[in-house]
C-alpha cells in the first residue's frame, strides 16, 4: 500500500480528507445507482439484450466527449500546474478513441454501426457535458479531478462486474463487452495516477472541497444520465 | 446526561474449543462436497477453533437464553454491586429459542435477576450495539443506575443436516448453495455481556463510554443476510408465515439461514463510509485508537477494509487491532462483548487508552461503532 504517492507532511491532511469525501460521495453514488431501472435489472440478473443495446448506445454520446473535456481542461491549468496538465494530457490520449469500443460492441449485440453514430445525447448525458466542457473552460480546474475519480471509479468498481454479469445473462461474447471488461481491467491503473494527482493538486482546504464538490455534481448528473436512456 | 461506564464484563462458552476437522462432528455432514465447500470457507474466515451448544448426536442442554442468563449470572458475580441495584436488562440475539416471547424474558428468567426492565433487541450482529445503547442511554438518563448488555447465539441448531433434509434448497448431488453452506461454516455459539453503571468500579479498569453510532443502510440494500424466508423465483422473499402452513415453508427452505456473499462485498465500502463520516464528524481520530475491535465476519473483509481505509487516513494499524475470532469463532450478536471481555481480561488495558469499536451487520445493511475510554477507579 506504499504507493509512490508524492504526498508532503503538508497536504497529507487535507489530500485524506478529500479521500473521504470522495468515498462518501461514491458510496451514495453506488448505492443510489441500484435504483436505476435497468441496473436493478442487470444486478437481478433479468437484463434483457435491447437493454444493453440502450445502454450502449447512450453511453457512446457521452464517451465521445470525454477524452475532448479532459483535454480542454488540460488546457486551461495554468503554469503552476504543469505535471498535472501533462497528466490529463496523457489521460486524454488513452481514453480518446474509447467510444469505438462502445461502437463495436453495440454491433457485436445486434445494433447497427450508423444508427449509434448518429445517436443523440440523452438528458443526462447533455447535462453531463455541458458542465464537463464548462468547469472544463474555467481557469485552473483542477476540481475536475472530482468527476475523474468518479468516471473512473465506475470503470474500476463496476464495469469489470457489469461485464461479467452481462456476458452471462445474454449469452454474449468479449466481442460484445470489450469496453465494460477493457476498464474493468485498466481503470485500476487510472485510479493509482489519480491518486498521484490529487496529491499534487491539493494545496489548500478550498482545492480540496472544490474536487469533492465536483465528484458530487458529477455523480448526480451521471445518475441522471442513466435514468434518461432513451429519452432525446 | 450522565458519563456511562463499563465495570464489569463476563461470557459463556458452551463445552471445548471444536477445531476445523471436528465441526462436522457438530453440525452434521450434508456431502463430501459441503465439506470441500466448508473448507474453503474456513481457509477465507480464518477461524481455527469455536464452541458449539450441540452434541454430535444432536441434542443439547442448552438454550441461546440459557446462554446469555450464565453470562449474566458471571457478570453479577463479578460485579460489585448487588443484583437489585441493577434496573436494566437489554438481550441482543440473531435468532431467539422461541418466536414469543422475546428474548429478554428468557434470558431474565435464566439469570436469577429480581424484577427488572426488559428491552429485546432482534437483528444480527448490530443487535448487540442496539443492547449496548439501549443500556447506555438508560443510565445515561438516570433512569436506572445499573443496566446489563447481553448478546447470545445459538445458531449450530439450524445447521443441523435435518434443517435443509427434503427442502428446496438441497441440490441433487446433496450440495447446498453457497449462501446457504457458507454460514454452517462461519457461525457458532456463545454468550457474552457487560455491566454498565453511573460511576467506575472502584476496584481496577472500567470502560468509559464516550459514544455509540448505529445507522441503517436497508434504503438501498434488499435482505443479504436472511432466515425465516424463501427466494422465490422473481427474486423476491416470501416470509414463511405466508407459505401454506409451516410443513410447505420448510420444504421451501424457509427456515434456513442463507448469506448473499457477493451482497456483502457490496456493503463494505457502505461501512467504511460510516468511519470516514465520524472521522470528519471529529469523533474518530484514526490515530488515537490504542485498541480497535472490530467485528468481521471473515478474514477477507479485513484485507478488503484495509486497502480501503489506507487512502483515506483511516487506517488503524495491524498492532492495534484486538480480536478473538480465530479462537472463539464468529458468535454474531455476542462477538462484541465476547471482545471487550477478553480485552478486560487481558492485562492489556492502562487508564487514558482509547477503544474503538465496530460491529458491521451484513443482515440489510446496518453499521455502529462506538468509543470507550479506560478508567481506573477511585478505590479509596
Amino acid at each position: 500500500m506504499n504507493a509512490p504517492v508524492a504526498m508532503t507532511t503538508d497536504n497529507r491532511a487535507l489530500v485524506e480528507a478529500a479521500h473521504r469525501g470522495l468515498a462518501q460521495t461514491w458510496i451514495e453514488f453506488e448505492s443510489a445507482l441500484t435504483q436505476i431501472p435497468l441496473v436493478a435489472r442487470l444486478l437481478a440478473g433479468k437484463l434483457r439484450l435491447e437493454d444493453y443495446r440502450r445502454l450502449l448506445f447512450n453511453l457512446r454520446q457521452q464517451v465521445v466527449e470525454g477524452s475532448r473535456w479532459i483535454s480542454r481542461a488540460a488546457s486551461s491549468l495554468g503554469p503552476n500546474h504543469e505535471e498535472l496538465r501533462s497528466l490529463f494530457v496523457r489521460h486524454a490520449v488513452s481514453e480518446h478513441r474509447d467510444y469505438r469500443l462502445l461502437e463495436d460492441n453495440y454491433v457485436a449485440a445486434g445494433g447497427d454501426a450508423d444508427d449509434i453514430r448518429a445517436g443523440r445525447m440523452n438528458i443526462g448525458s447533455e447535462a453531463l457535458s455541458a458542465f464537463m466542457y464548462h468547469a472544463a473552460s474555467r481557469p485552473d480546474p483542477v476540481g475536475l479531478l472530482g468527476a475523474m475519480y468518479v468516471i473512473e471509479g465506475l470503470g474500476e468498481r463496476l464495469a469489470g462486474p457489469w461485464s461479467q454479469a452481462i456476458r452471462e445473462q445474454l449469452g454474449l461474447g468479449d466481442e460484445a463487452v470489450s469496453f465494460l471488461a477493457y476498464h474493468g481491467a485498466n481503470d485500476g491503473d487510472h485510479l493509482d495516477m489519480f491518486d498521484r494527482a490529487l496529491a499534487l493538486a491539493i494545496a489548500d482546504r478550498a482545492t480540496a472541497d472544490e474536487i469533492v464538490r465536483h465528484a458530487r455534481i458529477v455523480a448526480r448528473l451521471y445518475r441522471l444520465q442513466l435514468e434518461e436512456i432513451d429519452h432525446g | 446526561m450522565q458519563p456511562v461506564y463499563v465495570t464489569a464484563t463476563a461470557q459463556c462458552l458452551p463445552g471445548a474449543p471444536i477445531a476445523n476437522d471436528r465441526m462436522a462432528d457438530y453440525i452434521g455432514r450434508l456431502s463430501p462436497e459441503a465439506e470441500r465447500f466448508g473448507r474453503l470457507t474456513l481457509r477465507q474466515n480464518g477461524i481455527r477453533s469455536r464452541h458449539y451448544a450441540i452434541r454430535p448426536d444432536g441434542s443439547s442442554d442448552w438454550t441461546v437464553a440459557k446462554l446469555a442468563g450464565t453470562a449474566v449470572r458471571d457478570l453479577i458475580a463479578g460485579a460489585e454491586i448487588d443484583r437489585e441495584a441493577i434496573g436494566f436488562l437489554a438481550s441482543a440475539t440473531t435468532q431467539n429459542d422461541l418466536m414469543v416471547p422475546g428474548l429478554a424474558s428468557g434470558v431474565h428468567a435464566e439469570s436469577g435477576l429480581p424484577p427488572i426492565e426488559l428491552a429485546s433487541l432482534q437483528s444480527v450482529c448490530a443487535s448487540s450495539m442496539m443492547a449496548m445503547k439501549a443500556a447506555a442511554l438508560q443510565v445515561a438518563a438516570g433512569e436506572h443506575r445499573a443496566a446489563i448488555a447481553v448478546g447470545a447465539e445459538f445458531s449450530s441448531r439450524y445447521f443441523r443436516p435435518g434443517f435443509y433434509r427434503d427442502t428446496a434448497t438441497v441440490k441433487l448431488d446433496g450440495t447446498l448453495p453457497g449462501d446457504a453452506e457458507f454460514l454452517r461454516w462461519t457461525l457458532s455459539d456463545g454468550a457474552a455481556g457487560l455491566l454498565i453503571e453511573d460511576r467506575p468500579a472502584a476496584h481496577g479498569l472500567s470502560l468509559r463510554i464516550d459514544w455509540i453510532s448505529l445507522r441503517s443502510f436497508a434504503d438501498r440494500f434488499v435482505p443479504c443476510m436472511t432466515g425465516g424466508g424463501a427466494h422465490q423465483p422473481d427474486g423476491s422473499l416470501k416470509p414463511w408465515s405466508l407459505h401454506d402452513g409451516a410443513a410447505d415453508a420448510a420444504r421451501a427452505g424457509a427456515f434456513q439461514l442463507r448469506q448473499d456473499v457477493d451482497a456483502l462485498y457490496r456493503m463494505l465500502p457502505v461501512w467504511l463510509g460510516e468511519f470516514m463520516r465520524l472521522v470528519d464528524e471529529g469523533k474518530i481520530d484514526p490515530a488515537s485508537v490504542d485498541w480497535f475491535l472490530c467485528h468481521f465476519s471473515a478474514h477477507s473483509l479485513r484485507q478488503e477494509m484495509a486497502r480501503l481505509a489506507e487512502r483515506a487516513g483511516c487506517m488503524i494499524p495491524d498492532e492495534r487491532w484486538f480480536t478473538n475470532i480465530y479462537d472463539k469463532g464468529n458468535v454474531g450478536a455476542a462477538a462484541i462483548f465476547l471482545l471487550l471481555d477478553d480485552l478486560m481480561r487481558s492485562g492489556r488495558l492502562t487508564p487514558g487508552q482509547r477503544i474503538l469499536c465496530a460491529v458491521p451487520e451484513s443482515g440489510q445493511c446496518i453499521m455502529a461503532y462506538a468509543a470507550m475510554t479506560v478508567v481506573e477507579g477511585d478505590s479509596q
